[in-house]
């Protein structure tokens, strides 16, 4: 594989990820983890649904979401997996600036989100909704608190990849490694897209 | 691995046509609308609260499905075991959560 | 603060010594040493090794749980070891075998094998596979070392909450449970993702699906299974540590938590690995049976069906472990019969094997005799199963001995005689040595005789009403012949194990080097020599059928056919960093389960975060082997 890992034109079938070997095993394998990750935000959704009434007093989902603020994070984190999905299209055809122009974005916006969540879970907390205030708190924090992490790694895998494109150029080597981690961008908006149903508005409608 | 050597090495143009994005871009406004829709739907009392649920989580699947079919590319040639083992995840997913959550 | 700034200065000279500011002979000599060579290597051959060697070893440590315990029961009243030292030893031996014996063991036989039956000169991430042994053996060693500081777990393998909370389990056991097992999980979790790309990416010309040898196919269900089952365990002890170590509230009743929900998530992952240990076991039965019968194994495509089958229902059955718990007839009853379902494709398993025996031309070599033991052991196990599978009966059985009997039938009759069985087939390849046949069926009765005399009786000690997990039972209410019987039988399998042990310390000092094709096999692995060199194959081999060794030799043909011209071959190049990210976890484990302080913790995390980095902007890409130097080996081979 090393002997054509520096070579720059754009392949065939107008994707370079899949491109040499390595990179197949790459997009596969990380098929594979997010069937593997599927499975464990199923297990945190389960308990946070099987838990969400258990509040103990402490403020409830109703109280506590705020609709429009939950929207703008919505907003933002699609309008990011669109970012991302266009930095693909940049790579494939190896435009490297416009590639490196939306994955900025793309990082920019998950920076935004996570400011908003943060500031949302401050928020929670000064009104009495900790971690371990009840297992309503508990089984929340897990669930949103085990996305935001992944939001949180995301940034900085995204970032990081950022910094050898622009070293190392659109590559056979780099393609699959971007293609990974913009697929792990997309599977965050999967995950976002099931919390916003099943956490904040189940919990506006009772 | 080694018999790869021989293979791409045909040189293609670098300006080829941006073949897709339109689709990216729809796939992305239906997204967004179908989001809008399942807040409105809870935000307001346009329909019985009964199906509030049921439409929003129809919402929520058919913008999972959108995801992985257009901006993960599942739609493309090749993409038989990323599907299989997807969707092998998601039903393995779906009884333990609602497993977890009725038992 | 003041041990942080000693691990600094600490972690700076080793820096310092291994970048050569101290000095480059020092350097220069432990980079050719045997030992960092095994620390670094990428080799799916010797990562089996090192694999196949640790799960060894803790068999060894959780037999002598095992043994301990038997004898505190071998008379009734008994003082040897009582109490929270009993509790802490049936816990060890549980997790300790499942995790650290069987997984490890499994995984050793599916490297040193897997890709050479698919005619592969790799795995498809050796990076990932030797990232996944040591972060197993760093997981391994961390719970291992509970019973020097603080004390072993003592909630039973299965840890049930509220009894593994704060509360019933004050002191740091659990939490070594919660975190070895959480870093050894997430290993397991990658060498069955490596394994799973390996498969689908990596095989030879011709080697089509239902072309692949059964070893391969139940390594491939298997780590399906492991690819979705673990996520669930990953989960469980993640929320297990939240309750713990940072005060929430998922399984504390009082707090609105749910001890149930920890069962299913337990369970969810915890019946799936039941199948995840077996069906390797499987494999080796099928591969040694068709060899051993000189017979193409019957109804081979029944039986790549069957391995499917069951891997699926394996996620569709845990609430069987959950009878008691009272989720109501309608769950009990679908889950029951979804049980008993299973016991279809394993009886089509069972058949086959039996008719490939018929009219075999039958060698009764160690490997056989273990798989010729194996049938009628697990299909004793298997009926228990079936028993245990009724609702109503099970609230009888539950929790006695009668549950113990039963899945120590399915899993020492299965994996662990897979396993031994695996061992004498396959010890020529991975080691280039045959092991002792005398020896090996001495090993085989003693330890089936042994066997058998252990765990037969604990049937009708359950069902005189002794519960498991007890230290004492009382004299007079007739079980004390039955718990000698059992104990006397331990003795038995300790002896088989001890010849084990001595079989292999005799075979390293022979000189003598096994052949390629010692047992006249019919798959791949048995075309090259024995060891391998570390390409595997020198040129990749073309499949025409399944048994594809085997057609060659039918047509008279002395090896495969090439598929491929002799050419340059790409190797990975060996890492340190696998072992230095499991450092960095084992660290963050030690520290976060010393409580209080977290500094520690935190510094484990960082070493792990900075290995990732150092691993995402290295270049590396490898060496290559030039025919010339395949061809020199090759004459020093036949010469």
């Amino acid at each position: 594989m090393a002997a054509h890992t520096h070579e720059n034109t754009a392949p065939q079938n107008g994707h370079l990820e899949t491109a040499s070997l390595d990179g197949k095993n790459k997009v596969l394998g990380f098929w594979l983890f997010l069937g593997a990750e599927t499975v464990l935000f199923a297990c945190l959704f389960g308990t946070y649904l099987a838990l969400r009434n258990q509040t103990m007093g402490g403020p409830t989902g109703e109280h506590l979401f705020d609709l429009k603020l939950v929207a703008l994070a919505t907003a933002i984190l699609l309008t990011s997996s669109l970012t991302s999905v266009l930095a693909m299209h940049a790579m494939n055809q190896l435009k490297l600036k416009t590639m490196q122009f939306w994955l900025g974005v793309t990082v920019l916006l998950g920076l935004g989100f996570l400011v908003l969540e943060i500031y949302e879970f401050i928020h929670y907390v000064h009104e009495g909704h900790t971690f371990m205030s009840s297992a309503f708190g508990s089984s929340f924090y897990a669930l949103v608190g085990t996305h935001g992490a992944h939001v949180t790694f995301g940034i900085v895998w995204i970032s990081t990849l950022m910094l050898q494109a622009a070293k190392r150029g659109i590559t056979t080597e780099m393609a699959p490694k971007l293609f990974v981690s913009s697929l792990y961008w997309h599977f965050i908006d999967v995950v976002w897209v099931f919390i916003f149903t099943l956490v904040y508005l189940l919990g506006k409608v009772g | 691995m080694a018999g790869h050597n021989q293979q791409s090495t045909t040189n293609q143009p670098a300006s080829r046509k941006p073949e897709g994005v339109m689709k990216h871009l729809i796939s992305f406004a239906i997204m967004i609308v179908l989001t809008a829709l399942a807040f409105y739907l809870v935000a307001t009392d346009v329909v019985p609260e009964g199906w509030v649920l049921p439409l929003i989580i129809i919402f929520a699947a058919i913008q999972v499905f959108l995801q992985l079919f257009t901006f993960m590319h599942l739609d493309q040639k090749g993409s038989g075991y990323y599907t299989l083992f997807i969707m092998a995840g998601i039903l393995i997913a779906v009884v333990s959560a609602v497993g977890i959550i009725l038992m | 603060m003041g041990t942080l700034i000693v691990l600094l200065v600490l972690a700076l000279f080793l820096t310092a010594i291994f970048t050569g500011g101290y000095n480059k002979d020092f350097l220069d000599r432990v980079k050719t040493s045997k030992v960092w060579d095994w620390l670094t290597t990428v080799d799916h051959k010797k990562i089996a090794i090192l694999y196949f060697m640790s799960g060894f070893f803790f068999f060894i440590v959780g037999g002598i749980e095992a043994l301990f315990m038997r004898l505190q029961l071998i008379v009734p009243h008994n003082d040897l070891f009582v109490g929270d030292t009993f509790n802490e030893l049936l816990t060890m031996h549980g997790t300790t075998m499942i995790f650290l014996a069987a997984m490890p063991m499994i995984f050793g036989l599916m490297n040193a094998i897997v890709p050479l039956q698919i005619g592969a000169r790799d795995v498809a991430f050796p990076f990932v596979n030797a990232l996944g042994f040591w972060l197993f053996f760093a997981g391994g060693l961390l719970l291992n070392l509970s019973w020097i500081f603080g004390g072993a777990p003592d909630a039973g393998w299965t840890s049930y909450t509220s009894l593994a909370l704060n509360e019933y389990s004050p002191g740091p056991g659990i939490d070594y449970y919660v975190l070895g097992l959480q870093i050894s999980g997430i290993g397991t979790l990658i060498g069955g993702l490596n394994f799973l790309v390996t498969i689908i990416n990596l095989r030879a010309p011709g080697m089509t699906y239902l072309r692949m040898p059964l070893f391969t196919w139940t390594s491939f269900v298997t780590s399906a299974l492991i690819l979705f089952a673990f996520p669930a365990l990953t989960v469980a002890l993640l929320l297990l540590m939240f309750d713990r170590l940072f005060g929430a509230n998922f399984f504390d009743y009082t707090m609105g938590g749910s001890t149930v929900i920890w069962q299913h998530l337990f369970w969810i992952f915890g019946h799936p690995e039941v199948y995840i240990v077996i069906l390797p076991a499987f494999g080796v039965m099928s591969e040694v049976i068709s060899t051993f019968s000189k017979k193409r194994l019957f109804g081979y495509t029944s039986m790549v069906f069957a391995t499917v089958l069951i891997g699926f229902l394996g996620f569709m059955v845990w609430v069987h472990h959950m009878f008691t718990v009272g989720l109501g007839p309608v769950s009990n009853s679908l889950f029951a019969v979804a049980t008993m379902a299973i016991a279809v494709p394993t009886g089509i398993k069972v058949f086959n094997w039996l008719f490939t025996m018929w009219g075999g031309e039958i060698r009764f070599t160690t490997a056989m005799l273990f798989a010729v033991g194996f049938i009628p052991t697990f299909v004793m196990g298997g009926m228990t199963g079936v028993m245990l599978a009724l609702p109503p009966a099970d609230y009888q059985y539950q929790d006695s001995y009668f549950v113990v009997a039963h899945f120590h039938y399915v899993l020492v009759g299965g994996t662990v005689f897979g396993m031994f069985a695996g061992a004498y087939y396959w010890w020529p390849k991975m080691f280039g040595k045959l092991l002792d046949e005398k020896l090996g069926k001495f090993h085989f009765w003693t330890f089936l005789i042994g066997f058998h005399l252990t765990f037969f009786p604990q049937h009708f000690l359950g069902l005189f009403g002794m519960p498991r997990r007890v230290f004492t039972y009382q004299s007079g209410v007739g079980l004390e012949t039955i718990n000698l019987i059992s104990t006397i039988g331990v003795f038995g399998m300790t002896i088989g194990t001890l010849a084990f042990i001595y079989n292999i310390y005799k075979t390293f000092k022979v000189e003598a080097q096994a052949p390629a094709d010692p047992w006249n096999g019919r798959t791949l692995e048995w075309a090259i020599p024995s060891p391998p060199p570390e390409y595997n194959f020198a040129q990749l081999p073309r499949v025409r059928g399944l048994d594809p060794f085997w057609l060659e030799k039918q047509a008279g043909n002395k090896g495969m056919t090439p598929a491929e011209p002799l050419g340059s071959i790409h190797m990975p190049s060996p890492s340190y960093l696998p072992v230095l990210m499991s450092l960095g976890f084992f660290i963050a484990g030690f520290g976060f389960i010393a409580r209080g302080n977290y500094a520690v913790g935190i510094l484990g995390l960082i070493v792990v975060v900075i290995t990732m980095f150092m691993r995402s902007f290295e270049q590396d890409h490898g060496y290559h082997i030039e025919p010339e130097e395949i061809e020199d080996a090759n004459k020093g081979v036949q010469a």
